[in-house]
C-alpha cells in the first residue's frame, strides 16, 4: 500500500461549451498524484489547463469525464474542504472592508474559531499587521495577495493550493511568502503550487509537473527533472588556451571561463580534462550541468510540438 | 443553515458598508426625526383636537385619533411599497453579479459551503435587509405617531412585511437571472419586468377587455398569470395599515402566488449554479 495522496487525478478531461460544436478541450486525460507533505509544483504555458485543473481540483469546476480525489475524499465534500486552504490568480476582495472584518468572514464560512488575536497574528505573519485598520479598497496588488494567502492559512490548512502566490509581491515579500510556505511545509502541510515564477517553484517545490495542452508532459523529482545526464560543466582559471580547451572536447558555456562537456562515461570526462589540462588549462571546478525549470519546460513543451508535428 | 445564515450576515455587512443602504437609512432617520420635531399633535378625549406641522395649523376634522391617522398610515404603506421595491431593484441589483464576479466566486466555492447555502444566503441577506428597512420605516412612523398621540398600532409594521413579501418575489427572478447573465443592469431590468408585470397581474381584471378578442388577449392573460399579484399585495398592505377591509378576496392566495413564483425561480437559480462552472 502506497503513501496517503494529497491529490489523485485519473484520466481528468474537460471539455468548455460544445453545446453545437465539438468545444474547447482544457484538460486532455490528465494524470497525476500528490502525496501528502510534498510541495508540488504545477508549471507550464499559458491556456495548458493549470488553472481548469485547480478549479477541477476544488469542484469549482466540474470534470467531462475522470476522476479526482482530494485528501482521499470527494472535492464537493465540504469536510474535505474544510481541510484545504486556497489562494486564486485573481482574488476579487470585498473593497469596503478591514483585513480583519474580511478574515472573520473566512473563519465563519470555514467554521474556524477564530480570535481577533489570532486574526491579528495571521496579519502579522503575512505582513500586514500595520495595515490592520485600513480598508482592502486602498491595498496595493501585493498586499491583497498577501492577505488571500492569510486566508488560506485561516485553520492550518492539510492542503494549500496556490494559485499564482507571489503574484505582485515584491521580492522581498517573496521572501516572506516563500518562507511562510515552507514553514508550512515543515508542518506537515501539502504544498500544490502555480507559478509563472519558475524561479519560485524551484526554490519550494520537491516535485515538478510540466503541463501543455491540457496533459502532464513531464513529471518527477525536480532533481531528476533538471538532471542532464552525460553533460558537465567545467571551470578553468583565465589564460586557459581557448583553441586547446575546446580542441580537447569542450564547448565554451555562458560565462566567461565556464566549459561544457559531453561525457557518456566518467572515464570519458577525465580524459577529456586530462587532454585540457596537457594543454595547460588549470580546473577551478567540475559539476554535473543542471538545466533550470525554464529549460525544462521550453524543452517538454517543444519536444510535445515535434511528436504532434510527427504525428 | 449556520453557512446560510453566515452567508447573509456578511451581505448585511457589506450592504451597510454600501451608500445606497447609508443613504436610505439616513433618509428614514431624517424624515422621522424631521416629523418628530416638527409636528405636534394634541388629542384630548381619544381625538385629535389639533395638528401642527412646521408650527401652522393644519386644516382637519375634529375626529377619532385612528380615524385620522389613516390617511397617513395609508401613504406610509404606498410608500414603502412601491418606493421600496424600486429602492430594492435599483439598489441590489449589484449584490448577486458581485458575488460571482471572477476572483471571489472561486473563492467561495473553494471554502467549506455549499452552492446552495450561498445562494439561499444572498437571498435571505437582501430579504433582511429589504426587512429591516421596511419595519424601520414603518414602525419608526408607528412609533412616532404612538408616543404624539398615544394610539399604538402594529398595521404599519404588517404592511411592511407584506412589501417585504412581494420584494422576495422580485429579487428571486433577479438572483436567478444573474446565474444567466452576470450583469447588474440585466438583473435590474428583470426587476422591473417583474414589477411591472406584478403589476399588470394585479390588475389583470382590469385591462384583459382593453385587448380586443383574440391571440393578443389570450398572450396577455396567459402572461399576467404567471407573476405574482404584486399590486393587489400593495393594495392589501395599504388596507391593512389604514384599517379598512381588504379588497382583495384572499390576503393568503396572494402570498401563496408571491411564494410559488420566488421559490420556482430561485429553484431555477439553485439548479443552474448547480450546473455552473467558473
Amino acid at each position: 500500500m502506497g503513501a496517503p495522496l494529497a491529490l489523485e487525478a485519473r484520466g481528468l478531461r474537460k471539455t468548455y461549451g460544445g453545446l453545437f460544436g465539438p468545444g474547447q478541450p482544457a484538460l486532455t486525460g490528465l494524470d497525476l498524484a500528490v502525496g501528502r507533505g510534498e510541495a508540488f509544483g504545477l508549471i507550464g504555458p499559458n491556456g495548458a489547463g493549470k488553472t481548469t485543473f485547480i478549479k477541477i481540483l476544488l469542484g469549482i469546476a466540474r470534470a467531462s469525464s475522470g476522476s479526482v480525489k482530494l485528501l482521499g475524499g470527494d472535492p464537493e465534500d465540504v469536510a474535505v474542504r474544510r481541510r484545504v486552504g486556497y489562494l486564486p490568480e485573481r482574488l476579487h476582495l470585498p473593497h469596503a472592508w478591514t483585513p480583519p472584518a474580511f478574515l472573520a468572514s473566512v473563519a465563519r464560512l470555514k467554521g474556524v474559531d477564530a480570535p481577533p488575536a489570532a486574526l491579528s497574528d495571521l496579519l502579522g505573519r503575512v505582513g500586514l499587521a500595520n495595515d490592520a485598520g485600513r480598508k482592502i479598497g486602498g491595498f496595493s496588488k501585493g498586499m491583497r495577495q498577501r492577505l488571500g494567502l492569510a486566508a488560506a492559512l485561516l485553520g492550518t490548512p492539510d492542503l494549500l493550493v496556490l494559485d499564482e502566490p507571489t503574484d505582485g509581491i515584491d521580492p522581498l515579500g517573496r521572501m516572506e511568502v516563500r518562507r511562510i510556505l515552507l514553514d508550512e511545509l515543515a508542518r506537515g502541510a501539502t504544498l500544490f503550487l502555480n507559478s509563472h515564477l519558475l524561479a519560485e517553484t524551484e526554490r519550494v517545490c520537491g516535485r515538478v509537473a510540466v503541463l501543455s495542452a491540457g496533459r502532464v508532459l513531464r513529471e518527477g523529482r525536480l532533481e531528476d527533472l533538471c538532471r542532464s545526464g552525460s553533460l558537465y560543466r567545467v571551470r578553468f582559471a583565465g589564460g586557459a588556451d581557448a583553441g586547446a580547451v575546446a580542441e580537447a572536447g569542450f564547448t565554451p558555456g555562458r560565462e566567461e571561463g565556464l566549459w561544457r562537456c559531453e561525457a557518456e562515461t566518467p572515464g570519458r570526462l577525465n580524459e577529456a580534462l586530462d587532454r585540457a589540462r596537457r594543454a595547460g588549462a588549470l580546473i577551478l571546478e567540475v559539476a554535473p550541468e543542471e538545466k533550470d525549470l525554464e529549460e525544462v519546460l521550453q524543452e517538454a513543451v517543444r519536444g510535445a510540438l515535434a511528436e504532434e508535428k510527427a504525428a | 443553515m449556520r453557512t446560510t445564515l453566515a452567508v447573509a450576515a456578511d451581505l448585511i455587512r457589506e450592504a451597510l458598508r454600501r451608500k445606497w443602504f447609508l443613504a436610505l437609512g439616513l433618509a428614514i432617520t431624517a424624515v422621522l426625526v424631521t416629523l418628530g420635531l416638527s409636528l405636534r399633535m394634541e388629542v384630548v378625549d381619544g381625538a385629535l383636537a389639533a395638528t401642527r406641522l412646521f408650527g401652522r395649523m393644519t386644516r382637519g376634522p375634529i375626529q377619532a385619533v385612528d380615524v385620522a391617522l389613516r390617511p397617513v398610515f395609508e401613504a406610509a404603506a404606498w410608500l414603502i411599497f412601491y418606493g421600496g421595491s424600486v429602492f430594492g431593484i435599483v439598489a441590489c441589483a449589484d449584490f448577486a453579479p458581485a458575488l460571482l464576479s471572477p476572483g471571489r466566486i472561486e473563492h467561495l466555492l473553494a471554502l467549506p459551503v455549499r452552492r446552495r447555502e450561498l445562494l439561499g444566503g444572498t437571498f435571505l441577506g437582501v430579504l433582511a435587509l429589504s426587512l429591516l428597512a421596511a419595519l424601520y420605516g414603518g414602525g419608526g412612523l408607528a412609533l412616532l405617531l404612538g408616543v404624539k398621540t398615544g394610539l399604538w398600532t402594529w398595521r404599519p409594521l404588517v404592511a411592511g412585511l407584506l412589501s417585504s413579501a412581494g420584494f422576495a418575489a422580485i429579487y428571486a427572478a433577479m438572483l436567478t437571472t444573474t446565474l444567466y447573465a452576470r450583469s447588474a443592469a440585466v438583473s435590474a431590468a428583470v426587476g422591473f419586468i417583474v414589477f411591472v408585470s406584478g403589476i399588470a397581474a394585479g390588475n389583470r381584471r382590469t385591462l384583459i377587455p382593453m385587448f380586443e378578442e383574440g391571440i393578443g388577449r389570450t398572450l396577455f392573460a396567459g402572461y399576467t398569470l404567471i407573476f405574482p399579484r404584486l399590486s393587489s399585495l400593495g393594495s392589501a398592505a395599504a388596507d391593512i395599515a389604514a384599517s379598512r377591509p381588504l379588497e382583495v378576496r384572499s390576503l393568503a392566495s396572494l402570498l401563496l402566488g408571491s411564494l410559488i413564483f420566488g421559490g420556482g425561480v430561485l429553484s431555477l437559480g439553485i439548479w443552474r449554479f448547480e450546473q455552473k462552472d467558473f
